[in-house]
């Protein structure tokens, strides 16, 4: 493994602080409902997650923001950053995506000096960015050296690992079962980062009926431990 | 330039407390019937009609709607939206819905049908301003095939791009594609065949309006599923998924009319069309 590689992972760590343990993007309303209870049906879920809503917003969202920094278009960086907030309409996942692309964002300048992390982090301010850890992550990534391909993939798992560590709280399940999880998962994520570089960028923001509806219940879910 | 199908423009104006058309063009396979004021509000209702029928291979459709100061109309259509087969092109539909300076705009189209093999897509775009307001709704049906199978469409595709101020502010996206997807499944339809989008925009939106809203059409059935969300603008989308139209315009109309009941102190027409 070389030193960069090694580095990107430091951020894709379900340890790593930036409070994706408090959301569950629409899974505690399935885990209310019982259609989500053991291994099996989290696995489910989580393949749809990823395949029909993940690949078409962070997933090519990574690859087009990792081509606009290849080419210095910063301007398609904010264009994507708007893009992912304004397609994400269950109100929870928005403003919780956002919430936690400002704490990766405030973690990872503590980390590295990158000027358009602060340049990022001033158009917040402004209000003329809300603020992504797909973005955030990307950019550490081509900062890194790191091939838009593993970017991806790493970003891929790192949103995976999260989910999983918070499916084994909820559910619950056993930490074997979790790590199993994530390993028959990894052809799942190989295949998504694969769908990723053939997406046609028109296909940005497709998601599917169900998995938003239940992002949007969510908001009126009696007991929940997570805030989407 | 691409050869329209059928096109369609409504210019509206206000004019001593009635909606009137300024202007309006049709050609090709979109018309436009007369206008019909359903009540004494002044506000104005439009059909539209595909006299061909239905959406065949590789048609395009263009549509504009532009309301002008304090403007109010409905806007509907006279049936289901139909795509027959399209064996070598998508038919494809685009609107542009300009709704500025306090104006107001239903726009109600009926639902849509893929027959088998079917592929189409649609794409809204909404200009709005902070004063003007919207509602709007979609439903699509699990098409049409002769066997009565379900889901025998090839794609079905609809984009809504909303603008407050030339700002993006909402970007909907929705795609089926039956043949790659388990649309019976979790994550998807969840098991029901129907799935009806309503948006509602204006500043009047609250959390308060937002509550009344789901006790309006909330209830704890398997007979259909309701989740609601405020947007990032003064404004809530609705989605529902059930196993009918009729249930999903039933739904619909609580909406329609809580707010018109509290925007205008009116109640909506019945729209008359069979």
């Amino acid at each position: 493994m070389t030193k960069s590689l090694l580095s990107l992972f430091q951020l894709c760590d379900s340890n790593f602080p930036t409070g994706a343990f408090s959301h569950s993007y629409g899974m505690e309303t399935y885990i209310q409902e019982d259609k989500i209870f053991d291994q099996y049906t989290f696995l489910q879920w989580l393949t749809v997650y990823v395949n029909e809503q993940l690949v078409y917003s962070d997933g090519l969202a990574c690859r087009i923001v990792y081509e606009a920094l290849k080419d210095g278009r910063q301007a398609q960086i904010w264009e994507m950053d708007r893009l992912l907030t304004v397609q994400n309409l269950p109100r929870e996942s928005r403003e919780g995506t956002k919430r936690i692309g400002e704490g990766m964002l405030k973690l990872v300048q503590s980390l590295y000096d990158i000027p358009l992390l602060a340049t990022y982090t001033e158009k917040i301010r402004n209000k003329e960015a809300y603020g992504h850890p797909a973005i955030v992550f990307t950019i550490v990534g081509h900062h890194l050296g790191v091939s838009s391909e593993s970017t991806i993939l790493y970003y891929l798992y790192s949103v995976v690992s999260s989910l999983v560590q918070n499916a084994v709280r909820a559910i619950p399940l056993g930490q074997t079962a979790g790590q199993q999880v994530i390993q028959q998962f990894q052809d799942t994520l190989l295949d998504a980062t694969e769908k990723i570089k053939t997406i046609d960028p028109d296909d940005f923001g497709i998601v599917s009926p169900g998995l938003e509806l239940a992002q949007m219940q969510h908001e009126r879910v009696g007991i929940r431990i997570f805030m989407s | 330039m691409v050869q329209m199908t059928g096109e369609l423009q409504l210019k509206l104006e206000e004019k001593k407390g009635r909606t009137i058309a300024k202007d309006a063009y049709f050609q090709g396979a979109l018309k436009v019937m007369r206008p019909i004021y359903l009540d004494d509000s002044g506000q104005v209702c439009y059909y539209i009609l595909n006299p061909g029928g239905g959406y065949l291979d590789g048609d395009r459709y263009k549509m504009q709607f532009a309301l002008e100061k304090q403007a109010r109309a409905t806007i509907t259509t006279q049936s289901s939206t139909k795509v027959y087969k399209t064996p070598n092109d998508h038919a494809y539909q685009e609107a542009e819905i300009i709704i500025k300076d306090g104006s107001y705009l239903e726009y109600l189209p009926d639902p849509l049908i893929a027959y088998r093999d079917a592929k189409y897509k649609q794409k809204n775009v909404f200009r709005m301003d902070r004063t003007s307001a919207l509602l709007y709704s979609d439903i699509i049906t699990p098409g049409w095939c002769p066997e009565g199978k379900h889901f025998s469409y090839e794609s079905v595709q609809l984009i809504n791009e909303m603008y407050m101020d030339e700002e993006l502010v909402v970007y909907d996206h929705l795609k089926l594609t039956p043949s790659k997807q388990e649309l019976h499944g979790l994550g998807y339809m969840e098991g029901y065949t129907h799935l009806g989008s309503m948006f509602i925009i204006g500043e009047k939106v609250d959390n308060s309006l937002i509550d009344r809203l789901y006790e309006a059409i909330y209830e704890n059935t398997d007979d259909y599923k309701v989740g609601l969300s405020k947007l990032p603008i003064p404004g809530v989308t609705i989605r529902i998924v059930a196993n009918s139209t009729q249930l999903l315009e039933q739904l619909f109309s609580k909406c329609h009319l809580l707010i018109t009941e509290e925007w205008f102190e009116t109640k909506p027409s019945f729209l008359r069309k069979y």
